[in-house]
């Protein structure tokens, strides 16, 4: 517990500190407080005992803060919270490091909401208590405004507004729901208690129509993080205009904490409205992966190209979560993470030759293969693993999304209460077509090809009038010189990590199985036992049959531990 | 609905046999290796030296597993994707390992898939090294990752392995293809392969959830168990579509009808990837996977036949579009398309021997074939087209490229005796022998299309070797005439456009001499297996290597066939005696099958050799009929089938996609969501004369609302509490 | 700590409450008045000053009425309020006043949202 507060704490001492100091330490303050977080993490997962359970570690310690209203500073790992935390800790330095020479302004700013970002991820990924975790996931937005506003490109102001009041919007309707289900414990026990499991046992007892509206509420909350289909129109403005790094951290941990909330509070807190409308969000997801598909495919601009191509894989991603059997949930969530490696690393790659060139618009831009070889083979190599290539980290989670998506079916033996089947499958399975269309439609534009520059005056003019005066001045990296080591050095980890994690999935499948397992226990049984509930509700029969599984709520136990619903 | 399953023989777990992993193991280091040197920018022959050594030990390894073959055995490497979960029904666990099976099949194909890379490896050393210190390291790189996928293709036990496998050699394919990456076309041809190939490797990937969803298991071996014990499905298809999914999958690697269009395109690549990997190897892949699931192909009665008609189309379509292309690179990959066709019509009329044998006679002629072609490419600068080529044998140095090509092309065209003309025997017999009718006329479509095999093989060889000596240098020394193909492969086209050997032809040296002949030798040796049956009537050794593998349905070896050419087909009682136009069926297929292939020739050596004029005249002839006289310019057009597929498929799609996104930008985005953000705007500006700035307009506002308040406590105190 | 015990007066008759209440209300009223109808910025903040007594006198009647203190303590708190505001206000004035050399407040109507 208190390792994981440090894991926290630390980027957060080091922008205080970098706020006293000189700028021209700024960055190796950053640098500092975030490889400083990311060695606590790795220790904690190092010596993590909770690998094979699937439950939280630590969890029994809770601190009381706003101990009134059952508010605690309880921080604990189960393995996917810890994974996407080690995640978010392994992006920040890289994106500190690919940060030092395209921030040359408001430096100390710059670095210090940086790390107060990268702090307030983790806080959500750790969280164990509702309120913490609403706290940890809504105050990302603020560092992110700031990176976005103060140093993003033409129209950053309206991205990062937008930005701000659409997620803000959504969360709104995510609080709501929390704090009913807390309201609801209360009625159940007598005392708030905001504890994430102590919730959950708590709101899988309330009546199936009580759970619906829980689970629209929490899901509208999280689907426009995520973001799923018609809630996604702020992320390729927001991407389009923030800073690579922060291009960067938003589409590898904000956008996960979307998913993420959907796998630790919509999915588990209300099975019954979950199975009530896994075939609404299913058919959004699908429908977000040919849309966004198709966008991209006209798309001119590398960076929304990537941006909406988010759009598609994580819309993969969801459908997978909501196939609702252990083969699709693990699919998605090693899908988070990967997706987090090979788009961050993607957009790394395009603020590496938007440095150099000023554009990203690939119809000026061409054949860079012939100037930045390195840099070619970085671009060819993350794009394939986005595409999903066996063998590179992409393919693993993308098969079993889409295999748990086959065969989730209502009827079928899995004893999960799928409605998708094969048809969805075929259909989100075209989108993989168009992955593979639109990422190489791109690498033979601006990677292939007769070289295409920029006719230098005009456009490097342009572009230095563009940005001057908002930090995003011209680098000391001249028109076209290829990778410098220390973007090499930034890249080289992730490309590492994809190769790895393509080779040797097998210990994060581990470590994930036990914790999809845990979330879908919800599921089978519970759901029978609401849908006979309601039935015998509306049916109007005796209670005494049903009444020892039926509505529980009024001797529900406030423990945590074993509050579990079965 | 099944015929009856012969068994398959089950394997044997064999961890000691780990070392067979080395042919996996061996290419992908020698990838490591080719990308270091890439990396610290090597400028000798190192990269092709590693390659050819891993490759050659790779080689090495599978043929001392054959000899040591002794049952199909299963050999765990190490854990891939595996995991497990407890509760649940049936689906208890998912498991994809990375270990081999090793069967016959799986030796068969390795055999000459590391044999013919090695050897293409020597020679693409040569034929590349102008690219030293450039593309060189890159080019062995993906040699070696495409071997490195191939092996894990054609040796995994589970399907996602062969999965891993199929993907990865689409990259060494796409990779390779545009290796002359600042060629448009190139890139384009890359492009276009892989988004074919992965419309098929859509379907192969539902097949494998199929097969998971109800089997449980993805290896082959649990599979082929499972199999026998009978499944049912647990989804709401049928388990009978498994084998559609699988051909989809098929149909895109091994380039047949639909999904053809990627192959032609593919010569792009530098020539000694389309030997190896369009021609040889990967192309092939299909083919291996219809025979590695065979059983699962009698799930549905009409799957086979769908195949065998898919085959019969493709072969016929690809030979007319053949006749008409003057690239000679474009004119051996339709004759590949075309043969895959065979291939594919073969396993669809049940001989997986037919197919498989056919397989291995062809990976070595049309390398061969290929291999010559990039000698002429490499000796005459890029130049390609057949017009502007003549009578190459009498031109000193160029003796063993001509007659290797003539030994490549007599084998292509199915001369009698040759290799090819045997394996190409079995096939159209097994069809013309069936008793389905419609299997009966794809055999007779197959013997037409053999005759126009043989007439655009010697077209080609006709045109070029024979004849006067009469040459153009390629476009690398007089501007960009012949689209696509203006540079020599690997090229820069600036730096060496007026270089030494871009003047006068330079004949090819030993490792490009070497290579043919040696290939021409294995053309001719694929035929012992053929001869030693025919002559000597002992086993058929391409026949005994399918009987013992999940193959053996379509092997034709069992106990009812007393035949050993198979002649029988499928009755057991022998009440069906098979004859073509009279005679016993075997004979009587030699002699229409020597005669397509001589007839062809003969029409090939008057038209092209003896008075070369009248083929224009039967041209201009043939153009001027009424109903007949399109067909000449669609089939050098290749029937339009690029274009259809561009106006079905990619326009609506790419104008959906550009309503979509202006629908994006200006509707969702601008109009909803924008406008929800207006809205309190709006509201703002109804109040906003309240706030004009006078501050006695503030104190109004705010004494109105006191005002208000007031009275509607007042009204509620009026009304009465109750 | 042995402070005086406060002397404990009887409560007033509710004549003497309405009386005080009728001067409160005029005080307010008055404040109102003054401040909606002049633009001079130094009577507008005398009229603020009216309310704040109007509002005073309310609370210490009221204090009396129910004989608790928390009405005088209220009262003490808004006049040392007003005199620190006061303070503040005239120097803003004065400060105003150098800006656009007159007292009139529609001189800074352009500082509002419609910005007149």
């Amino acid at each position: 517990m208190t390792e994981i507060w440090l894991a926290i704490l630390v980027p957060i001492a080091a922008a205080l500190g970098l706020a006293v100091s000189p700028a021209r330490h700024a960055r190796s303050w950053a640098l500092a407080g975030t490889l400083a977080s990311l060695a606590i993490l790795t220790d904690i997962a190092w010596q993590f005992p909770a690998w094979k359970t699937g439950t939280y570690f630590p969890s029994t310690d809770a601190v009381p803060w706003i101990a009134g209203a059952g508010i605690g500073l309880s921080v604990g790992f189960d393995t996917v919270g810890l994974l996407m935390a080690l995640l978010t800790a392994l992006l920040m330095p890289l994106c500190i490091l690919s940060s030092y020479s395209s921030i040359t302004e408001r430096v100390r700013e710059y670095y210090g909401w940086f790390l107060v970002l990268g702090s307030s991820i983790i806080l959500a990924f750790a969280a164990r208590d509702a309120i913490l975790f609403y706290i940890g996931y809504e105050f990302t937005l603020v560092p992110m405004t700031i990176i976005i506003a103060v140093y993003g490109g033409t129209e950053r102001r309206i991205a990062a507004i937008k930005m701000f009041l659409y997620t803000f919007l959504g969360s709104m309707f995510m609080l709501a729901a929390l704090l009913y289900v807390g309201w609801e414990h209360r009625l159940a026990t007598g005392a708030w208690n905001f504890d994430i499991d102590a919730l959950i046992a708590t709101s899988v007892r309330l009546p199936s129509s009580t759970q619906y509206w829980l689970f629209a509420a929490l899901m509208i909350g999280f689907a426009v993080k995520v973001p799923l289909f018609p809630l996604h129109t702020w992320l390729p403005l927001a991407h389009d205009q923030a800073p690579t790094a922060g291009s960067v951290i938003l589409a590898a941990s904000m956008l996960k904490l979307g998913t993420y909330g959907n796998y630790r509070f919509a999915l588990p807190m209300a099975p019954a409205g979950g199975v009530e409308l896994m075939s609404v969000v299913a058919i959004l997801s699908i429908i977000a992966i040919l849309y966004a598909s198709l966008i991209c495919w006209v798309q001119t601009d590398a960076k929304k190209l990537i941006a909406y191509s988010s759009v598609a894989h994580l819309g993969l991603c969801m459908l997978g979560l909501f196939s609702l059997n252990p083969v699709g949930v693990e699919g998605a969530v090693f899908y988070m993470v990967n997706h987090g490696v090979s788009t961050g690393a993607l957009f790394l790659c395009i603020g590496m030759f938007y440095e150099r060139y000023h554009t990203k618009d690939t119809e000026v831009l061409g054949g860079l293969a012939r100037r930045m070889p390195v840099w070619a083979c970085f671009m060819v190599f993350f794009t394939l693993a986005s595409i999903g290539l066996p063998g590179l980290n992409g393919f693993i989670g993308e098969f079993l999304c889409l295999g748990g998506t086959f065969i989730a079916e209502h009827d079928g033996q899995s004893g999960y209460p799928g409605v998708l089947g094969p048809w969805y499958a075929v259909v989100a399975g075209l989108g993989l077509i168009l992955a593979a269309m639109y990422l190489l439609i791109l690498l033979g534009k601006i990677v292939w090809g007769p070289l295409r520059e920029p006719h230098d005056e005009h456009a490097a003019h342009a572009a230095h009038a563009e940005h001057a005066g908002h930090g995003h001045h011209a680098t000391a990296s001249a028109l076209g010189a290829d990778l410098n080591l220390r973007e090499i050095v930034t890249l080289a980890p992730l490309a590492i990590a994809c190769l790895w994690i393509g080779f040797q999935p097998k210990p994060m499948l581990d470590a994930i199985a036990p914790c999809a397992e845990r979330m879908l226990a919800h599921y089978p049984a519970n759901v029978e036992r609401h849908l006979h509930a309601n039935e015998t509700a509306v049916a109007a029969t005796t209670a005494e049959s049903s009444g020892d599984t039926a509505v529980a709520a009024t001797t529900a136990t406030p423990s945590n531990a074993k509050g579990e619903a079965r | 609905m099944t015929t009856l399953l012969a068994a398959i023989p089950k394997a044997t777990i064999a961890p000691e046999l780990s070392w067979l992993g080395l042919a996996i193991l061996l290419p992908l280091v020698s990838a490591v290796v080719c990308a270091l040197a890439g990396a610290f920018r090597c400028k000798n022959k190192f990269p092709a030296v590693v390659t050819s050594i891993a490759l050659g030990a790779s080689f090495v390894v599978i043929l001392q597993a054959y000899l040591a073959y002794s049952g199909p055995v299963v050999v765990p490497i190490f854990q891939w994707i595996e995991f497990a979960w407890g509760s649940g029904g049936a689906f208890k666990s998912f498991e994809a390992n990375c270990s081999l099976y090793i069967d016959s099949l799986t030796l068969f194909w390795m055999l000459f898939v590391t044999g013919l890379g090695t050897l293409i490896t020597v020679y693409a050393s040569e034929y590349m090294e102008g690219d030293r210190g450039k593309g060189y390291a890159r080019f062995f790189f993906g040699i070696s990752i495409f071997l490195f996928s191939m092996s894990s293709l054609v040796m995994g036990d589970n399907l996602v392995m062969l999965y891993l496998g199929w993907e990865g050699v689409g990259l060494a394919s796409y990779l390779l293809i545009g290796y002359d990456y600042h060629r448009p076309s190139a890139v384009a041809a890359a492009k276009k392969a892989f988004i074919v190939n992965r419309i098929g490797d859509l379907g192969l990937a539902l097949g494998i959830f199929m097969l998971w969803a109800n089997y449980g298991t993805l290896q082959y071996d649990e599979l082929f168990a499972a199999m026998n014990a009978g499944g049912q499905s647990s989804v709401d298809w049928d388990i009978s579509v498994i084998p559609f999914l699988l051909m989809l999958g098929a149909f895109g690697k091994s380039a047949q009808f639909p999904l053809f269009v990627w192959l032609p395109d593919a010569m792009e690549g530098p020539t000694p990837v389309s030997a190896l990997i369009h021609a040889a190897t990967m192309v092939t892949a299909g083919v291996y996977l219809i025979a590695r699931m065979f059983p699962f192909f009698e799930l549905h009665p009409d799957a086979l036949a769908t195949v065998a008609w898919i085959g019969a189309g493709t072969a016929l379509l690809a030979a007319t579009i053949g006749m008409r292309q003057f690239d000679i690179k474009r004119v051996f990959a339709y004759s590949t398309i075309s043969q895959l066709g065979y291939m594919f019509l073969g396993l669809g009329v049940g001989t997986t021997f037919g197919a498989c044998y056919h397989t291995f006679t062809h990976a070595f002629f049309k390398a061969l074939l290929f291999l010559t072609a990039g000698a002429v490419m490499h000796g005459f600068a890029g130049q390609l087209d057949l017009r502007k080529l003549s009578g190459l044998r009498h031109m000193p140095g160029w003796k063993i490229v001509s007659w290797t090509m003539f030994i490549g092309c007599l084998w292509l065209a199915a001369f009698p005796w040759t290799a090819a003309f045997y394996s190409k025997d079995v096939i159209l017999l097994k069809a013309l022998t069936s008793e389905r009718w419609d299997f009966v006329l794809l055999g007779w479509v197959g013997l037409f299309t053999a005759a126009l095999t043989a007439y655009y093989t010697f077209r080609v060889w006709f045109r070029v070797c024979a004849g006067p000596v009469k040459y153009e240098m390629g476009a690398e020394s007089h501007g960009a005439e012949h689209d696509g193909h203006d540079a020599h492969d690997g090229h820069a086209p600036a730096a060496h456009a007026v270089d030494s050997h871009a003047a006068h032809p330079h004949a090819p040296r030993w490792c490009i001499n070497g290579v043919l002949i040696i290939l021409a030798i294995g053309a001719i040796a694929a035929g012992i297996p053929a001869y030693r049956e025919v002559f000597f009537h002992e086993p058929n050794w391409a026949q005994e290597m399918m009987a013992h593998s999940s193959a053996v349905d379509g092997a034709g070896l069992g106990a009812a066939h007393a035949d050993p050419h198979g002649s029988s087909s499928g009755s057991p009682d022998g009440s069906h005696h098979a004859t073509v136009l009279g005679m016993d069926a075997h004979t009587g297929l030699a002699v229409v099958g020597s005669a397509a292939s001589i007839g062809g020739i003969l029409i090939a050596f008057v038209l092209h050799l003896r008075s070369r004029s009248s083929a224009d005249r039967l041209l201009a002839w043939l153009k001027t009929r009424p109903l007949i006289g399109w067909i000449p310019g669609a089939m050098e057009h290749k029937w339009y089938v690029d274009e259809i597929y561009h106006g079905a498929f990619r326009l609506p799609m790419w104008l959906g996609a550009q309503v979509l996104s202006l629908g994006d930008k200006h509707f969702l985005d601008g109009a909803i969501v924008d406008g929800i953000g207006k809205l309190p705007i709006l509201v703002g500006k109804v109040f906003r004369p309240l706030y004009g700035g006078v501050l006695q307009g503030y104190a109004v506002t705010m004494a109105g609302g006191v005002g208000l308040v007031l009275a509607w406590v007042v009204w509620i105190w009026l009304r009465g509490f109750n | 700590m042995n402070l005086p015990v406060p002397v404990p007066f009887t409560p007033a008759a509710p004549a003497e409450l309405s009386i005080a209440l009728a001067v409160s209300a005029l005080l307010f009223g008055l404040g109102i008045v003054g401040f909606l109808s002049r633009r001079n910025m130094i009577i507008m903040f005398l009229c603020t000053e009216l309310m704040f007594q109007g509002a005073a006198l309310a609370m210490i009647a009221f204090a009396r009425q129910y004989m608790d203190v928390s009405g005088q303590v209220f009262v003490i708190f808004i006049l040392t309020v007003a005199a620190a505001e006061a303070a503040l206000a005239l120097a803003l004035v004065v400060l105003l006043y150098r800006c656009r050399e007159t007292l009139n407040s529609e001189a800074w109507s352009d500082l509002g949202e419609g910005g007149a």
